[in-house]
């Protein structure tokens, strides 16, 4: 808590502490705007952090809990690149556990149920600790726009903010937005409707909504989300409810521990429970009543509200998971009942569901509905390609979820940061990691209701998987990005060079299949195979586990043991990882070919039919990869933009030729 | 997206060969013939690691002497030892070899014809380039293909293939480059309207089925791996799943051994009669078949459905298709017609767009621009302007000339000539056979370019494409099943294999899809 009151401290004497200057400024605090905040510092950005309210940043706006199927590979690609929340988790964890364990190591999910107020604090004090970061309380009334930097691409450029109280301008050569549900946000519960991003806190102010609508010309839309009330613990009946244990050995997020926080022991229990046709009764009753559903604003069809469930499929029982809140925290939150009905509706409702038959709720549930900038104006850096200097990241560019706020937050804060000082803008690509996944869908499609991250969005998910992000990320987030301590480079070497290391005996441990058999006689071995195999093809049976060969053959392998369970995933996914490996150099060697952002694609004097210049023009593809997969573009289209680049490289010297030379090999 | 499956082609053309081959090699171990192909190989080094080699006919379609088969790509020496039973050196290199031809699975002698060797890197590709001279009946060529086919690392082209091996071992020139892009838009072009026409018919049905199938196993699969750890998705989905799984791979196992496929392609350049009701379109198809094909009477919408008949113009295969005229219609009969004469004519390599002259206005000015008009709504009546009637695609009838007066069509003709991007104008009349000959000597000259176009038409190749991807569908299915119960995230990687595979006969799968029937199918609701 000494950190919280420490923050507090620099707030209110901000008129003194706080510079006019800086290279970076960071609007909101949430997964975000954190993640945007530290890596900028991180990338060595001089950087300020503007949250409405210090005492809510790092706070879980929603659900208490981190992680899942999809999103747990994005808190882990986070944590390689050096990011918060991954360490957060770890911290503030209470219910660790990895979800599809049974479905194959690419698709399992870590996830831990978290403790609220653990969860702010981490947050809190490792930016208290971040050097080169400045936390400032204050509401963000405009941004300042000027002319563009004539050498650089983009009708605007953005060069500081104004504070809601006047007091002084600041500025800075990158602003990243992170507002959240903040921007034209507005809460719905029954039929009143009162502006806010969240209960409890103030609105934003619409000057920069403005900014961004009127004088930046930025296309913008609305998605809706919501979120449930909040149940007092003691007024449930948990015995009515199924109650689901955590792992018996939490597995950590981050790559830096080997254990969390919470002591395995100490670890609280979920509780499964089930909607009744007495649920489906009161939503029914209630519609009327029910503004926010009756508004049309898209909402998430994988995270509905338990109006649409029921709605939707009606007279099927519907899942409502209890989860703890927190060590000592007496709310409960019911996962899957989020709701927009008035206060004493909800009561009726969960009290139609056996363990909450005499529930009390702490705080009611209420929907949002707030404006997001079409993403499809951002380039991969998560700039606005109209705009120099300014950054977007979270949901207001469409995307639901902790996870998926934090990983473009982090993207956003680099690139910032990068901008600021004069480095080139980075991006990562959909082929190694699922922040590139996220943000090309996102840059390259657009959004049509808020996005979630699944497995299923990434092509080369067997490569893309959990246990392997340090070794995509972490080394070129340190060589390349800059966004990555010396320290966990370093580890990130040693693990690379240690699997390398156990791979490279594994391959050279060559037996044949009777000597195999003799040295592992638990082993079921075909017999019909007689060549020599090795312990890499051995690795892959089913039942052998790489302990089995340690034990085995111990002088060479079992100094490999703190690796057991990598080295078999990674033998079981080679071949199939090997298979992609194609594919994904081409998809690399397009997203390699960039296209000028200056190009006026109507105009342009290429064979191109007018459906296509259209698309082209609205989306700006920033790579040949990335116009390749926009819908409705043909391949003559691309062949001819393609020979395009490739002539003006050559006329102004754009893309270096010898980058040309090596990609197309061209004489 | 009407270019989803040619765009599918060119686009990813690398994609998941290694799957292929693959494939072939879990066949091979099932099979017992593929095995003795591999002893027919022997001596030849067969693995030739991940390095893809590609086939396909170079000639012109159409009846010929000889038709030159071409493959490149490392494996290309071993076929040309397989088929040419040269098993110590291979010929010199550029230089014409006489040899007979054989099939290196079943020993027999397809042709006698010429081979050539090209080593790397003096080829067009710059790759190992082999070419074999053969006689030049579809007979021979698809045995030729097919035996090709078989040897090992030897995979079919895809549109544009060998022009960009050229392009990418820098064999072009900038300037040849530029008409790179032309050059794959004709072949796709072509391969578009050609997959069009089989996708129409009972193949095309079948493989949307199979499509349709697999996008459902792998939306299943999906929704188990992404949701079913907080959802209500019980185990029972995958059971369903492993059934349709099974079952698919019968029925393409099934396909494949098929010989006598459903639907053989059809050769030939596929001409279209379209035009207003009542144009006189069925007097001119049995004007051209000299007998009374089609029912012809003076009653607006006579013909409703369409009839085909085979032709030879100038020594070319031409199948004449008659559709119903194009008009609202409030019968929904007609309206069906309609509807297929407007498919029929969006597949056809050339359309005979028949209009009655009397119907004409007077005045050759407003003529002239009703016909541009009624020419873009029977072409293409919702295309963008830039590829309205291009000139080899169509042909502009004006019958019932008998009906006008001489001074009359003098003018139009002198104002036609004058409007520029118009299709090739004949004046005839079905009545009196006016004006036939020169009509006919237009039409040989169109179907005689077509026909010099390599690309038009290329049944074997097309078919050859097909299986190949077929097969790599196959396999990738035997990968869900062995990866069912120890890894559910490599056997849905199976599942998406076997859909991109058969997508690329049948249209590309995004990842959207997948999702839209997964919340269609499910209550998906965390």
């Amino acid at each position: 808590m000494s950190d919280l009151i420490f923050l507090s401290l620099v707030s209110r004497h901000s008129s003194h502490l706080v510079r006019q200057q800086y290279d970076v400024i960071v609007v909101g605090g949430g997964h975000a705007g954190t993640e945007a905040a530290a890596a900028a510092a991180r990338v060595g950005a001089e950087t300020l952090l503007v949250s409405q309210k210090i005492e809510t940043i790092g706070a879980l706006s929603c659900n208490p809990s981190l992680g899942g199927v999809g999103k747990g590979q994005l808190v882990k690609e986070v944590d390689a690149l050096d990011g918060l929340c991954g360490r957060a988790g770890d911290w503030a964890g209470i219910h660790f556990s990895i979800l599809n364990r049974r479905k194959g190591p690419a698709v399992w999910g870590p996830r831990a149920q978290l403790d609220r107020q653990r969860y702010r604090e981490f947050i809190q004090s490792e930016l208290l600790s971040t050097p080169r970061l400045t936390v400032l309380e204050g509401s963000v009334e405009e941004l300042f726009v000027s002319e563009p930097n004539p050498e650089e691409p983009g009708h605007h450029r953005v060069t500081g903010i104004r504070l809601a109280n006047g007091s002084h301008p600041i500025s800075a050569s990158s602003v990243v937005l992170t507002t959240g549900t903040f921007l034209s946000g507005s809460l719905f519960m029954g039929q009143s409707k009162s502006p806010g991003g969240r209960i409890g806190d103030a609105p934003s102010s619409a000057g920069l909504s403005h900014t961004l609508r009127e004088r930046l010309g930025l296309r913008t839309g609305r998605l809706r989300t919501g979120t449930p009330p909040r149940i007092v613990k003691d007024s449930v009946d948990l015995s009515l409810a199924n109650v689901h244990p955590p792992d018996s050995h939490p597995t950590p997020f981050s790559f830096l521990n080997t254990h969390t926080h919470c002591k395995p022991e100490e670890q609280l229990p979920c509780y499964l429970t089930y909607t009744t046709p007495g649920v489906e009764r009161v939503v029914r009753e209630s519609l009327h009543l029910n503004c926010h559903i009756q508004e049309d604003a898209k909402g998430p069809r994988y995270c509905p509200s338990i109006e649409s469930r029921v709605l939707r499929f009606p007279g099927r029982r519907h899942q409502v998971w209890l989860e703890p809140e927190g060590v000592t925290s007496d709310i409960l939150y019911p996962q899957g009942l989020s709701m927009t009905m008035p206060p004493d509706v909800q009561l009726r409702l969960i009290r139609e569901i056996p363990a909450m038959h005499r529930a009390e709720i702490h705080t009611p549930g209420y929907g949002v509905q707030y404006d997001f900038v079409c993403p499809t104006q951002l380039s991969p850096a998560l700039q606005v390609k109209s705009t120099q200097g300014l950054f977007l990241a979270g949901q207001i560019n469409g995307t639901t979820g902790y996870e998926e706020a934090a990983a473009q937050g982090l993207w956003a804060g680099v690139n910032a940061a990068r901008c600021a000082l004069s480095r080139p803008t980075v991006a990562l690509s959909r082929t190694e990691s699922y922040i590139g996944v996220l943000i090309d869908d996102l840059v390259s499609r657009g959004v049509t209701e808020p996005y979630r991250m699944f497995t299923s969005r990434a092509e080369f998910r067997t490569s893309l998987r959990p246990d392997n992000a340090d070794l995509r990320l972490t080394l070129k987030g340190f060589e390349e990005v800059g966004c990555v301590s010396i320290v966990r480079y370093q580890e990130a070497v040693r693990v690379r060079d240690s699997l390398q290391d156990a791979l490279a005996t594994l391959q050279a441990l060559a037996l044949s299949t009777q000597n195999w058999r003799k040295k592992l006689p638990d082993m079921r071995m075909s017999e019909v195979k007689n060549s020599l195999l090795t312990g890499m093809d051995v690795l892959r049976y089913n039942d052998v586990s790489f302990e089995m060969l340690a034990s085995a053959f111990p002088e060479c392998l079992s100094h490999h043991m703190e690796f057991s369970q990598r080295l078999k995933i990674e033998a079981v996914y080679r071949p199939h990882c090997n298979l992609q490996k194609k594919e994904i150099e081409r998809i690399q060697k397009e997203e390699n070919m960039s296209l000028p952002q200056d190009i006026n694609y109507l105009t342009l004097p290429v064979s191109l039919s007018h459906e296509v210049r259209e698309i082209l023009d609205r989306v700006r593809p920033t790579t040949l990869g990335a116009a390749t997969r926009l819908q409705g573009m043909t391949p003559a289209a691309i062949i001819h933009l393609f020979n395009y680049v490739r002539r003006i490289c050559f006329t102004y010297g754009k893309i270096p030729l010898s980058i040309v030379k090596k990609h197309y090999k061209i004489k | 997206m009407k270019c989803l499956v040619s765009n599918h082609m060119i686009m990813l053309p690398s994609m998941f060969r290694g799957i292929w081959r693959a494939a072939v090699g879990n066949l091979r171990t099932r099979r017992t013939p593929a095995r003795r192909l591999v002893s027919t190989c022997d001596g030849v080094q067969v693995g030739l690691a991940d390095a893809e080699t590609i086939f396909a006919l170079s000639s012109g379609h159409g009846r010929c002497g000889v038709a030159v088969v071409r493959a490149s790509g490392p494996a290309s020496s071993t076929a040309l030892r397989c088929m040419t039973r040269l098993t110590r050196n291979l010929p010199p290199p550029r230089k014409a070899l006489l040899r007979s031809i054989t099939d290196p699975q079943s020993k027999e002698v397809l042709d006698r014809g010429l081979v050539f060797w090209f080593p790397a890197p003096h080829s067009f590709t710059g790759e190992d380039s082999v070419e074999f001279h053969i006689h030049g009946g579809p007979a021979v060529i698809t045995a030729v293909l097919h035996a090709l086919g078989s040897v090992p690392g030897m995979r079919p082209a895809e549109a544009g293939e060998f022009t960009r091996r050229a392009f990418q071992a820098g064999k072009l020139g900038l300037t040849e480059v530029e008409g790179l892009g032309d050059l794959i838009h004709a072949e796709t072009e072509a391969q578009r309207r050609q997959a069009l026409r089989q996708m129409s018919g009972d193949l095309g049905r079948l493989y949307q089925d199979w499509s349709h199938k697999l996008k459902r196993c792998l939306a299943h699969v999906e929704a188990f791996i992404d949701f079913s750890e907080d959802e209500l998705i019980e185990d029972g989905v995958l059971n369903q799943v492993d059934t349709w799984v099974c079952d698919l791979q019968a029925e393409i196992e099934r396909h494949l051994q098929d010989e006598r496929r459903g639907e053989r392609l059809r050769t030939g350049v596929q001409v279209v009669i379209a035009g207003a009701a009542n144009a006189g379109k069925s007097s001119l198809l049995n004007t051209l078949c000299q007998r009374p094909a089609a029912i012809v009477s003076p009653i607006a919408g006579t013909t409703r459905d369409i009839v085909e008949t085979a032709l030879d113009i100038g020594g070319f295969p031409v199948l004449l298709s008659d559709t119903a005229g194009l008009r609202e219609s409030p019968d929904l009969v007609e309206r069906e017609g309609v509807r297929r004469a407007r498919e029929r004519v969006d597949q056809a390599d050339l359309t005979l767009v028949v209009v009655d002259c009397a119907h004409l206005p007077s005045d050759a000015e407003q003529a002239a621009t009703f016909l541009e008009g009624h020419l873009r709504s029977v072409l293409s009546p919702q295309e963008q302007p830039e590829s309205v009637f291009p000139a080899e695609r169509s042909l502009l009838v004006l019958n019932k000339t008998d009906l006008l007066p001489e001074e009359q069509r003098l003018e139009l003709d002198w104002e036609l000539r004058r409007v520029s991007g118009l299709p090739p104008v004949c004046h005839i009349s079905c009545h009196t056979n006016e004006g036939l000959q020169d009509f006919l000597a237009v039409l040989h000259r169109s179907v005689k370019t077509l026909c010099g176009d390599p690309l038009s038409c290329a049944p074997t190749l097309t078919q050859a494409r097909h299986r190949a991807h077929l097969q790599q569908c196959f396999a990738a299915l035997a990968q869900y099943q062995r990866y069912r119960d120890i890894d559910l995230a490599l056997a849905a990687e199976g599942v998406r294999l076997a859909l991109t595979s058969l997508g690329r006969i049948t249209g590309h799968v995004g990842a959207e899809e997948i999702l839209d029937i997964i919340f269609k199918d499910f209550c998906i609701g965390k």
